[in-house]
């Protein structure tokens, strides 16, 4: 197969960056695999590509940051995408041009905005992917309104977990378009496994309000008052920082927590711990609860929609405990904390369970899917066509019908308050 | 300059380094250390390894032992490869360094030597070195409203009758402040600092030492004995404000503990 990534900008970091560069690495052992980055605004990726897989550029934002239709807002990709405003009719102009041009017989969107153009804008022949990393009920009316319009033109849809499949199954009428859940996958870890001795409780991610590390900090003081010889390392930059910091300050942890900065790849800063935190309030996935699976951490997580639940069991490879619950949260830290033998049992466990995330077999997943999605693309072009069942188009309607009321309401109130001014 | 391929290194509890790399060609090459020289002077001190094979696999791997002992600073990690012996900076790969995390919790000879490999600040692999007769590693510093109380642990000396805390204000060794050391249960030392006692020096900053034993050398209170090659940004103390002043504990960019003192805004 010769199959095409479509990303926002593969130059940044995050979990859709490095699930790509490790699906798009695994398949290149066996196809022609190129990741086309919308944006490009530095030399070099923070993550190095497999050297089988090519890379290339759309729009260089040190050259063409200035130009004019840079300045234009974009038409195709959806208005209400998150990151529709780093979009502009240039973006339109080139994405377009290069499914036009494109030599793939699948193309891979890894967004919402980005399934659009594919959906729209790929050749008859191009067999059409759209990832979901995000979640369909996490997203504002108006964009379910707008995917729901274009994803009919989309050959597979894959969401990162299985319940919002389900949410895509029941709330969207997608006739012939496969709808299925694949898993982010982590590479296996070169350095051994970490052996439950090292006493750091570690958690990574943006400093993003929803990642709630306020609440592990406060969670962790329980730890640091009975085991001054634990620490917790975050790792990880963003708008939170001030605060965080201003938190360690006011409950007297500097010697216990530490704001560690950004750090990629983190295979070697789990294995100092022996206990992976998550506390986020939605998590879509949960790419970080599964690295540290994988070094052999046991992880404390809040059973937050929609990834957690899917990755940890609790009690057997993890704790999960109700979001936002701190008191919860530091129990099940001390848990662990205080029985190294639990620790290490659940350890194992995790590295054992977590192997389910590997790129073995959620590649071959992938590689079914690709192949389905060229398969059906060739039917459809034979005229083939599925039928959907009248129940589930009744109740799909229902929630487009809401989304598409929302939409509307929000106009209407938008217009009365510029009438006000 | 061209660069090499990405180096993983670990490092074993007796500060023995190994590094694994996959060069660009299977010639027989080199990994050379060279200590940063201070801006303006020549490179001086260098230390050679021999990369060899491992497996079959193209990996090679060099070993830097605990001994000799380097030079305290930092050292940039090159490939010396081909007939020319041309010299290649080395990029960071994984960095294990899990065994350094509770290096505080072991015991040190003199001379006390540390050894954290590192990625720089352009983004290349380095060994960050220290090299001392005597260490007071700094353990967890308690600040309150008004006093900053320090715990260490002594390495490669022995406390004794007549222990204190020396501040000496930086650029200025006839101005100090000395506090008596209290003999902590885990045989280390432990000493309380009055912050209104730094503030006369706005703008200036105090370096931290201990005089183990009445008469004995001062020893520079640091933090080296962990994993941390650079811990200014990530161990942040918190300021204390007196007398109109900011009195700030601190580690330096060589982890070493200071105290700054600057006008309150």
């Amino acid at each position: 197969m010769k199959i095409s990534f479509l990303i926002h900008n593969a130059y940044g970091i995050g979990g859709t960056i490095a699930t790509t560069f490790n699906l798009a690495a695994a398949l290149a052992e066996r196809h022609d695999v190129e990741i086309v980055s919308v944006l490009r605004h530095r030399e070099h990726p923070n993550l190095t590509a497999h050297p089988g897989v090519r890379l290339r550029a759309l729009v260089d934002l040190r050259r063409e940051k200035d130009h004019p239709l840079h300045g234009r807002p974009a038409r195709v990709f959806p208005a209400a995408e998150y990151r529709h405003h780093q979009y502009s009719e240039l973006t339109d102009e080139r994405i377009a041009a290069c499914l036009a041009d494109i030599d793939a017989d699948v193309v891979v969107g890894t967004r919402p905005g980005l399934n659009v153009h594919l959906a729209l804008q790929a050749p008859e022949h191009v067999a059409r992917v759209g990832q979901e990393h995000l979640t369909l009920d996490h997203h504002p009316p108006a964009l379910r309104t707008a995917l729901r319009r274009a994803y009919r033109g989309l050959d597979v849809l894959t969401t990162v977990t299985e319940a919002d499949a389900a949410s895509y199954r029941r709330k969207t009428r997608l006739p012939g378009v496969r709808v299925e859940a694949l898993p982010n996958s982590v590479p296996t870890p070169v350095l051994p496994a970490a052996d439950g001795t090292g006493k750091v409780v570690v958690a990574a991610g943006r400093l993003v309000p929803v990642k709630r590390y306020d609440l592990i900090i406060e969670a962790f003081a329980r730890v640091a008052a009975e085991f001054p010889d634990w620490q917790l390392r975050i790792y990880g930059r963003g708008e939170e920082r001030g605060r965080l910091r201003a938190l360690i300050e006011t409950l007297g942890l500097w010697n216990n927590v530490f704001l560690m900065g950004a750090v990629t790849p983190m295979e070697a800063e789990w294995v100092k711990g022996s206990i992976g935190a998550a506390a986020s309030d939605y998590e879509p996935f949960g790419m970080t609860l599964v690295e540290a699976m994988r070094c052999g951490l046991p992880v404390v997580s809040t059973d937050c929609p929609y990834g957690p639940g899917e990755i940890i069991r609790d009690g057997e490879d993890g704790r999960l405990v109700p979001v936002g619950d701190t008191a919860a949260f530091g129990t099940a830290l001390l848990g662990l904390v205080r029985d190294d033998e639990r620790r290490r049992r659940m350890g194992r466990a995790a590295l054992t369970n977590a192997e389910r995330f590997a790129p073995g077999p959620v590649v071959a997943q992938a590689e079914r899917l690709l192949q389905e999605a060229i398969d059906a693309r060739n039917g459809a072009r034979r005229g083939t066509t599925e039928r959907t069942g009248a129940h589930h188009t009744l109740v799909s309607r229902g929630h487009a019908t809401r989304d598409l009321a929302h939409v509307a309401a929000s106009r209407a109130l938008r217009t009365l308050r510029k009438a006000r001014r | 300059m061209s660069t090499a391929a990405r180096t993983h290194c670990s490092v074993d509890a007796d500060g023995r380094i190994t590094f694994r790399l996959r060069p660009p060609t299977a010639a027989p090459a080199r990994l050379l250390l060279v200590l940063r020289p201070k801006k303006g002077r020549p490179e001086e001190s260098t230390h050679t390894l021999d990369l060899e094979p491992h497996g079959d696999d193209g990996e090679f791997r060099a070993v830097l032992e605990p001994l000799p002992r380097l030079a305290e600073g930092r050292w940039d990690a090159y490939l010396l490869s081909g007939p020319d012996d041309a010299r290649e900076r080395l990029l960071p790969g994984l960095r294990d360094l899990r065994t350094l995390v509770d290096g505080g919790t072991r015991e040190r000879p003199s001379p006390v030597a540390v050894r954290a490999p590192y990625a720089t600040l352009d983004g290349f692999l380095a060994i960050r070195t220290w090299l001392r007769p005597a260490l007071a590693e700094a353990g967890p510093v308690g600040v309150d409203g008004a006093t900053m109380t320090v715990r260490v642990r002594l390495h490669g000396t022995e406390p004794g009758a007549g222990a204190e805390a020396v501040l000496r204000l930086r650029g200025d060794k006839d101005t100090v402040r000395s506090y008596p050391a209290r003999t902590a249960e885990d045989g280390g030392l432990s000493f309380t600092v009055a912050c209104a006692d730094l503030t006369t020096a706005v703008g200036r900053v105090w370096n931290v030492f201990v005089r183990p034993a009445a008469g004995a050398r001062q020893v520079r209170v640091a933090r080296l004995l962990d994993d941390l090659a650079d811990r200014k940004g990530v161990f942040v103390l918190p300021r204390v404000t007196v007398d109109g002043r900011v009195v700030r504990p601190y580690y330096t960019i060589d982890n070493d503990l200071a105290v700054e003192v600057t006008a309150a805004d």
